[in-house]
């Protein structure tokens, strides 16, 4: 199968050598581990326990807020000692004792048990961006899915994490992946993955060679590509193995595929094979401050600062402590910091390996960050509408389709933050749209409660013209009480037409919303709903009156 | 020499000229009254950027009158919720000069809370809250939907106990503007000049 290209890519120093090293080991159990009640995309998770309850490894402690939001369970055995807006801590008990869910066979299992199981065991991608797994593997059901991608690219300089993975699971990944195509319905699997890990790559190719005859693996291609970052972008892979191009603001479910990472598919069998819930991860513990580089079996939740000390951290070097890769990951403030389901990398630097940029000079005009962009975005102007906050310009540039890669800024010959300008700029989009939103419900209630305040009016009015009515017709003194103006009966007619058509409108609308998104609420529609009723009846209301008015003139 | 000067040439522009005149009109007409908008769409606009609090600082009973009251000529810099970004914008779209703000700005987000031991079932408050964020009833304890209360306080003065305090809004960790380093951890060894 031939390779194709994605537009701009870069050659940053690799520096994986430090940590691949060695083969991968299992740090020792924390005595105290942070839960993070937000590891994943969506909304954070609700905890289920109370302080002081004993935990086991596995146990529940918060279950999943919505659709989009993913269980967290106890990393160690112990007791719940502290429960915040944010985390749960749980001082562990050295003993370690599970409480696995009960096996499955994936191959005879049903599908909702196996979604079930993924849902149970807070699986969320390994690869970074922590989107809830069991949500992806339903994808199916609104997309056709043809090929499943395991995304072993690993383009990140320093990070190793997959490669590891691939050398020692690499035939539970595969089996991982064939337990997703299942699920999302895809032939096919292709194991991208760049040129510079050969030992994972003869691991793979070992277990291709020797069961070719299976079924199973005859579904599995696996193809190298050339180390470019970032080809490690889910985006940038597809085009690479597969010449086809994700669309703007789409997803790649949207082209038939579905990237998954390698240690989300190990997680993924062992969480249907093992029973485990995913309590640990694989991370490249490496830079120049430590003395033990390599990759390492982590608990979730133990803090950055214990396993520093486990690998041999020497202070008085460490200038900062990157989370992620140097191109995309963000120096940590505290090392209180607890490991999360989403950390693939600690980078404990020093000054030397890692120096702080130069001051940022002016924008010269290279057009050096043109030529990397990966996304064939023009980051230049980018700058300049990011810098003026010209939100609208930058939305018309397709900021949002900026991957965050930092190619651009890697080459900036004026050391400009580039990336970072288009993150805060993302940032406040965002938030302006959140803002607009709010505003936007809080009109329509506003407009419900006038309309409902009208139609209380209008009705109080109509009853009392119905009783004047009554009254009048029951006593023969009808020429003494003179009643409301003179009514334009056709004009109210109209109104009430109108009103009618309003209503239909908006059930329209509603119904048409409800069929495209059934699982989304639609408050906003509904109160629009609403009010168009109010409006109504407040309508129905008046031209009561207005006829029992005129009726009561035309009666003397 | 030009043509014979006729009148039947003459009678026959006029008359074709007057034809086209009556059709267009006609057709003019026709589209006016098929393609009428509904309502002023320049107020639609005004009142989208206004923020919707419908607290009346600006002495309109709403964000919707105000914006009407806008576009008949009144001042932009009534609205302390939406502050100096909500009078730029509108100084752009209406092109005209910003004015500093009339009245205080508001230092944060905020939302109303009932002491609930205190609440004595008034109902006053629930009659002034414009977006119906406020939940009880005669003689029953009140309270507050947080996610529906724009911070408004008109419930503040209405209240004959005083048991309504504005408290800062908790904001979800979703909506913090990120905090960005000024480091950009690797950089390329040719990028520097």
């Amino acid at each position: 199968m031939p390779a194709y290209e994605f537009p701009g890519g870069i050659y940053p120093p690799e520096r994986k050598e430090r940590s691949n090293q060695a083969p991968l080991r299992t740090a020792p159990l924390p005595d105290v581990v942070t839960l993070m009640l937000s590891q994943h995309t969506g909304k954070a998770a609700l905890p289920c326990v109370n302080v002081g309850d004993a935990v086991n490894t596995g146990t529940l402690v918060a279950h999943r807020d919505g659709m989009v939001s993913a269980n967290v369970h106890a990393s160690i055995s112990g007791t719940v000692i502290e429960i915040t807006d944010s985390a749960i801590v749980v001082q562990g008990d050295g003993e370690d004792r599970w409480a696995t869910l009960p096996p499955l066979d994936w191959q005879t299992a049903e599908r909702d048990a196996l979604l079930e199981r993924l849902d149970e065991s807070g699986l969320i991608g390994l690869g970074g961006a922590g989107f809830p797994t069991y949500i992806k593997a339903q994808v199916n059901e609104h997309h056709a899915i043809d090929t499943l991608v395991v995304n072993a690219a690993e383009c990140e300089p320093y990070i190793t994490a997959d490669d590891l993975t691939l050398r020692h699971y690499a035939a539970d990944v595969l089996e991982g992946a064939q337990l997703l195509a299942r699920l999302c319905g895809a032939a096919h699997i292709i194991v991208g993955i760049e040129d510079n890990k050969p030992e994972a790559i003869q691991a793979l190719q070992a277990l291709l060679t020797v069961s070719a005859d299976s079924e199973l693996l005859a579904s599995v291609t696996l193809k190298m590509i050339e180390t470019r970052y970032p080809s490690g972008g889910e985006r940038q892979l597809i085009k690479k193995l597969l010449n086809r191009e994700v669309p703007s603001g789409g997803l790649p479910a949207d082209i038939g595929v579905l990237c998954h990472n390698p240690g989300t598919l190990l997680a993924a069998l062992q969480a249907v094979r093992d029973g485990q819930q995913l309590v640990a991860r694989v991370v490249t513990l490496t830079g120049d401050a430590i003395t033990q580089p390599g990759n390492y079996w982590v608990r979730v939740g133990t803090s950055v600062d214990t396993l520093l000390e486990h690998v041999g951290v020497a202070r008085e070097q460490l200038h900062q402590v990157v989370v992620g890769g140097p191109m995309m990951g963000a120096p940590l403030t505290s090392l209180e910091a607890p490991v999360t389901k989403t950390t693939n990398c600690l980078i404990a630097a020093t000054k030397e390996e890692l120096p702080p940029a130069p001051a940022e000079a002016p924008c010269i005009r290279c057009g050096a960050c043109e030529s990397v962009c990966p996304a064939q975005l023009l980051p230049q102007q980018l700058h300049w509408y990011a810098r003026a906050e010209n939100d609208a310009a930058l939305e018309a540039h397709h900021l949002f389709d900026c991957i965050e890669c930092g190619a651009c800024s890697f080459v900036c010959p004026s050391a400009i933050p580039l990336v970072q300008d288009y993150r805060s700029s993302k940032q406040r989009i965002r938030h302006k749209r959140i803002e607009t939103a709010k505003a936007e419900h809080a009109k329509h209630r506003f407009e419900f409660r006038q309309a409902r305040l009208a139609r209380e009016e209008a009705e109080k009015k109509a009853r009392r013209q119905a009783r004047l009515a009554q009254q009048q017709s029951a006593s023969s003194d009808a020429t003494g009480i003179q009643t409301a103006p003179a009514a334009d009966l056709r004009s109210l007619r109209i109104a009430q037409t109108a009103a009618k058509a309003a209503v239909r409108k908006a059930e329209k609308v509603l119904a048409r919303a409800a069929a495209q998104d059934p699982q989304q609420h639609h408050d906003d529609l509904e109160t629009q709903l609403a009010t168009a009723q109010e409006n109504l009846k407040a309508a129905e209301a008046r031209l009561a009156e207005a006829r029992a008015a005129s009726e009561q003139k035309e009666a003397p | 020499m030009g043509e014979p000067f006729s009148w039947g040439s003459v009678l026959s522009a006029v008359g074709v000229l007057t034809g086209l005149g009556i059709t267009f009109g006609a057709l003019l007409g026709m589209a006016s009254a098929r393609f009428k908008g509904e309502e002023n769409p320049l107020v639609e606009k005004i009142d989208a950027l206004l923020p919707q609090t419908q607290c009346g600082q600006c002495g309109y009973p709403g964000c919707r009158p105000y914006a009407e009251a806008i576009n008949q000529g009144d001042a932009i810099n009534k609205c302390p919720p939406g502050g100096e970004a909500t009078i730029h914008a509108l100084a752009d779209l209406l092109g005209r000069d910003p004015a500093p703000l009339d009245g205080e700005a508001a230092s944060e987000e905020t939302v109303a809370y009932i002491r609930e031991a205190e609440c004595i079932g008034c109902t006053k408050c629930i009659q002034a809250c414009p977006v119906d964020a406020i939940i009880g009833a005669a003689k029953q304890m009140h309270t507050v939907i947080e996610d529906e209360c724009t911070g408004c306080d008109l419930c503040v003065a209405p209240c004959p106990v005083d048991c309504i305090d504005m408290l800062p809004r908790r904001k979800p960790l979703t909506q913090w503007e990120p905090i960005v380093s000024d480091r950009q951890p690797l950089r390329s060894a040719n990028a520097s000049l």
